[in-house]
């Protein structure tokens, strides 16, 4: 079997970039990579929140963190806040880490939670994370698990940061290693005429670009995976209706949250991501009942600060290339797939395709075997992301509109009506190996969004009452010992990461 | 919660019915939920052996038996490996270690670096680097070294008699109400059970009843919607049998498993005696010949008799149904291969005790159970076959016919992914690590193609330094473990002070 050597990445912008990179690092040695993208093309890009895996992501590209927080404008971010979704006026949070500590009696804190609040316990579960409490107080520190008494919780944490500036970030990264950027504009795709392999892409100069491998990053028309693969889309619009977004930058923050905040709308919801310089905003709804007109106009109303552009309405749909990976071409980012940015899932799915495709990464002839499996995989890592984002709009007590009263009574897939069923008479929420969102997150949203399990495992009683208040009490202390020596989100950036952009601010 | 579960009946026999009965009863009994067990009659006989994977470990402390009074009771041996020999023509035996995976965000992990030096003509085996492997080579224990990067993990080999005796007296002890007995009749009521009636006329009700009489399923058989579906095309195995040979001093720390015409027989080390299991086809050697090579095959005396029965391998397609359970080889039935009984009955109990019911007169936990049993059944099946399948013992009608054998799907998965990768893609409730797959396919002969590209990214020079360090730390930290007679007599020294 021959092995690969040319690797072209199709496509600038953060899938791309973020490709390049990975590839750069753990490749660069012994492949050539090209990336091609043209100025032309603008990317989609605008604020972006991310997910705690970013970290490991980080890792992997051996990045210095300050630098890279310092250079993309990145803040830091505990978690979402989730505004008017289970009903008008009501307030949750999705926190990252953990929620109160492993008991180590085989079942989890979240029977003890709910036996304590069922006797009278405060029905505040956030009491119980680390990361929560200090986005209350809008405190950030990079703590490990440490104190005088060595039990200190950590805290987990992804970033916010400039989608644009990530990517001009990754770049100078990829080409200090050897990545060759090309510019220009794709015409044509040249395929193998027997065994349909790409061969080569040609440029509007005319030139060729070849390689062995083809990575498409080009966005939502996914140049090579459909364009010439025709790999098909299941669309998952019924579930997940909304197909616009207006997004406007407005003035920064005067105190910059370490959280993201989403508000539900009448026809959405809107995003707030506070950045360094300034604050990322967006209003994603369903045309069907709002007008692009209207939405523009309802977001720069709503919003906090000045805005700092005229808003720019993008266009999507929710679903999935029906394959990631055909042939000699993997799709990555917008291209394999959209799901809305509601649990900032989008840079993640790169991720987690990237690092698959690493572990598989075939010889030239890519064994439909090594396809096989990565595309079951990326189907799993889609529905089960795909389901947590649906349980948003399904579990709710909103009708207030016609946009709410549908996802309120819609169908959704069998697989989130099993979860929901088992968490709704016993509060179990036992995710699948390999589930993006732990226990944690999906007791978050579904116990945020106002469904109160009616029953909870029968192994939490067996601890006696005096024992349990102990324990949560303890719980709570190192909680609240760690956030107390935290310092604020606003001076942990001063300390260490602040960019060009804040300093003249300030 | 009205209406919650505070009668438990488990109906069964030997080592599965008092797990079952002492978890439940361990775990809430206290609460007030009262565990009754009903124990038909044993099918054990003195010779046998229950061989246990390190997971046993686990299950001790969830039911709160003292390790080693166990250890004292059942005469155990620790069981750091298993060694297969005879299954490849006349490749050197090899060595399934139970490593502890490496610490998350690891480096590339040391099965790349195998394939890679084996691509390169390199020759040490894949158990060259495993702990456990080098330690039950050398006859150590491999316990938990402080400070140390590479970890291993040992189970048991547990005669069986004394164990289920003293699983019984400990399950008693936690206050399960324990009673001997003959079912009668089983009376079923809107697809559940209503009562058993015993040969006593006793009846027993419950708000849920376990099932854990073995192959037999004198309960979940009663009820509508359960089928058998049968593994004999991927276990060709259908007759054991057990009997027992001489002790071998110092004990091995590994069961010896060697391949012969018609299937493969088992050395299990115990304190005072060597227990032997050999799982054969019974189209490809009758009884009366597999009893008379018994000692040819074991290669130590055999005291006493041997005693065959049939194997039932297979999955029952519903293993909870309204309110019934069943654990253990009432829900899956596999081989002694690999050790893998015991622990079949182990994560049935864990699953049933991770969703015990809530509410007595609606189970929406079931459908979930039978998912996940199916799903670990699948798993057990599945490294049993890989052995069958991956023989190469040519020429020879039994092993012939089992390596023609399509492998099951999920099965097929695993071995093409790792001859294309070295990765093993693991599906949830696996009883083994990556650590585990790796030893038992590279054992079998199957070479990567490929291994991990940023293995190339390192100098040679440092992938060298890399395989000798590893190969250093095992030398280092061999020589610090116990002996087996030391690990032994540390244990009984324990048992007398906690007296």
């Amino acid at each position: 079997m021959e092995p690969m050597r040319d690797i072209v990445i199709v496509g600038g912008g953060t899938a791309g970039w973020m490709a390049a990179a990975a590839f750069a690092k753990t490749l660069g040695a012994t492949h050539r990579v090209t990336l091609i993208e043209s100025e032309e093309i603008g990317t989609v890009g605008v604020g972006e929140s991310t997910i705690p895996p970013i970290i490991l992501f980080n890792k992997l590209l051996g990045i210095n963190e300050d630098e890279f927080v310092r250079e993309t404008n990145a803040t830091f971010k505990l978690g979402i806040e989730f505004v008017d979704w289970a009903r008008l006026g009501h307030t949750y949070f999705h926190n990252f880490g953990l929620l109160g500590a492993d008991l180590h009696t085989g079942i989890s804190f979240i029977h003890y939670w709910m036996r304590w609040m069922r006797s009278g316990g405060d029905p505040d579960q956030l009491r119980f994370s680390s990361e929560a409490q200090a986005a209350r107080e809008m405190k950030f520190g990079r703590a490990q698990m440490t104190g005088a008494s060595g039990t200190q919780p950590n805290i987990n944490y992804a970033f916010q940061f400039d989608a644009s500036t990530y990517a001009a970030y990754l770049r100078r990264y990829s080409e200090r290693r050897g990545v060759i950027r090309k510019e220009g504009r794709i015409v044509n795709v040249r395929q193998n005429g027997e065994s349909g392999f790409v061969e080569a892409v040609e440029m509007q100069d005319g030139s060729l670009v070849r390689g062995d491998f083809f990575v498409d990053c080009s966005g939502f028309r996914g140049l090579l995976i459909e364009g010439a693969l025709e790999a098909g889309f299941d669309d998952w619009s019924h579930w997940l209706p909304n197909n616009r977004a207006a997004a406007v930058p407005a003035e920064r923050m005067p105190a910059i949250t370490p959280y993201t905040k989403a508000q539900a709308r009448e026809a959405g919801w809107q995003w707030r991501i506070p950045l360094q310089h300034r604050t990322g905003n967006g209003y994603v709804y369903c045309d069907s009942y709002i007008s692009d007109d209207e939405a523009a106009r309802m977001l720069v109303d709503r919003l906090e600060g000045k805005p700092l552009a005229d808003p720019k309405t993008l266009r999507f749909k929710a679903g999935r290339r029906r394959k990631s990976w055909i042939k000699n071409v993997l799709a990555l980012g917008l291209s394999s797939g959209f799901l809305e940015p509601l649990e900032s899932t989008s840079i993640h799915l790169v991720q987690v395709g990237l690092t698959k495709f690493l572990d598989l990464f075939p010889h030239r002839n890519c064994d439909p075997i090594l396809i096989d499996l990565y595309n079951r995989d990326m189907a799993f890592q889609y529905e089960t992301i795909r389901d947590f984002i649906i349980a948003h709009y399904k579990v709710t007590e909103r009708e207030d509109t016609e946009f709410w009263k549908y996802c309120k009574h819609m169908s959704v897939p069998d697989t989130l009506n099993a979860k929901l069923e088992l968490f709704r008479t016993r509060a179990e929420v036992k995710p699948r190996n390999g589930d993006l969102f732990s226990e944690v997150s999906w007791f978050a949203i579904l116990y945020g969004q106002g469904l109160v399990p009616a029953g909870y495992h029968p192994l939490a009683d067996a601890m006696p009452e005096d024992e349990l208040n102990l324990k949560l009490a303890r719980i709570r202390a190192a909680i609240k010992e760690r956030v107390d020596g935290l310092p604020s989100h606003r001076e942990f950036i001063a300390s260490c990461c602040a960019s060009e952009a804040l300093v003249a601010a300030e | 919660m009205s209406a919650r579960v505070t009668n438990v009946a488990v109906l069964g026999r030997d080592a599965p019915l008092w797990i079952a009965a002492a978890a439940i009863q361990r775990s809430l009994g206290h609460l007030g939920v009262s565990v009754r067990a009903i124990e038909l009659p044993s099918i054990l006989q003195p010779q046998d052996v229950y061989s246990a994977m390190p997971a046993i470990q686990g299950l001790h402390k969830q039911i709160g038996l003292s390790e080693n009074l166990a250890i004292a009771a059942a005469r155990a041996v620790p069981l750091a490996a298993q060694r297969y020999s005879n299954w490849a023509g006349a490749s050197p035996p090899w060595m399934v270690g139970y490593d502890d995976p490496p610490p998350p965000g690891s480096d590339v992990d040391f099965v790349h670096y195998w394939a890679r030096g084996r691509q390169e003509g390199l020759k040490p085996a894949f158990e060259d680097f495993s702990l456990a492997a080098s330690a039950a080579k050398h006859a150590r224990v491999p316990v938990y070294q402080d400070g140390s990067e590479l970890s291993a993990a040992y189970g048991y080999n547990l005669a069986a008699v004394p164990y289920t005796s003293l699983l019984k007296a400990h399950a008693s002890r936690l206050g399960v109400n324990v009673e001997t007995a003959a079912i009668e009749n089983v009376l079923i009521q809107d697809g559940r059970i209503g009562s058993i009636v015993l040969s006593s006329a006793d009846r027993v009700e419950a708000d849920l009843f376990v099932d854990a009489s073995g192959t037999e399923g004198a309960l979940i058989t009663r009820l509508p919607g359960s089928q058998f579906e049968p593994w004999d095309e991927w276990l060709p195995c259908d007759r054991m049998v057990v009997a027992s040979g001489a002790s071998i001093n110092p004990p091995p720390l590994y069961s010896q498993i060697s391949a012969f015409r018609a299937g493969w027989l088992g050395l299990y080390p115990l304190q005072d005696r060597t227990a032997i299991i050999a799982a054969y086809n019974s189209k490809h050697i009758s009884e009366a010949e597999i009893i008379e090579s018994l000692p040819l095959l074991a290669r130590i005396p055999i005291a006493g008799e041997a005693i065959v029965s049939p194997l039932r391998r297979g999955l029952r397609s519903r293993s909870w149904i309204g309110n019934c359970v069943a654990v253990g080889e009432a829900a899956i039935g596999v081989d002694p291969l690999e050790s893998l009984g015991l622990y079949a009955t182990h994560t049935c109990v864990s699953h049933l005790m991770a969703l015990f019911p809530v509410e007595r007169h609606a189970f929406p936990e079931a459908e979930r159970y039978n998912r996940e049993i199916a799903l670990a059944g699948q798993n057990l099946r599945d490294i049993q076959s890989a052995h069958y399948s991956l023989n190469r013992r040519f020429d020879e009608p039994f092993w012939d016919e089992c390596r023609d054998r399509t492998p099951p799907e999920s099965l097929q998965r695993k071995l093409e992914v790792f001859s294309l990768t070295a990765h093993v893609p693991l599906n949830d409730e696996e009883p083994f690590e990556e650590q585990q797959w790796a030893a038992l396919l590279s054992g079998a002969g199957i070479v990567p193609k490929r291994y991990d590209p940023r293995i190339d990214v390192a100098p040679d020079e440092a992938l060298i330094q890399k395989v000798q360090q590893r190969l250093r730390d095992i030398a280092v930290a061999v020589p610090n473990m116990p002996s087996a007679d030391d690990f032994l007599k540390q244990s009984r020294e324990e048992l007398e002070v906690a007296k």
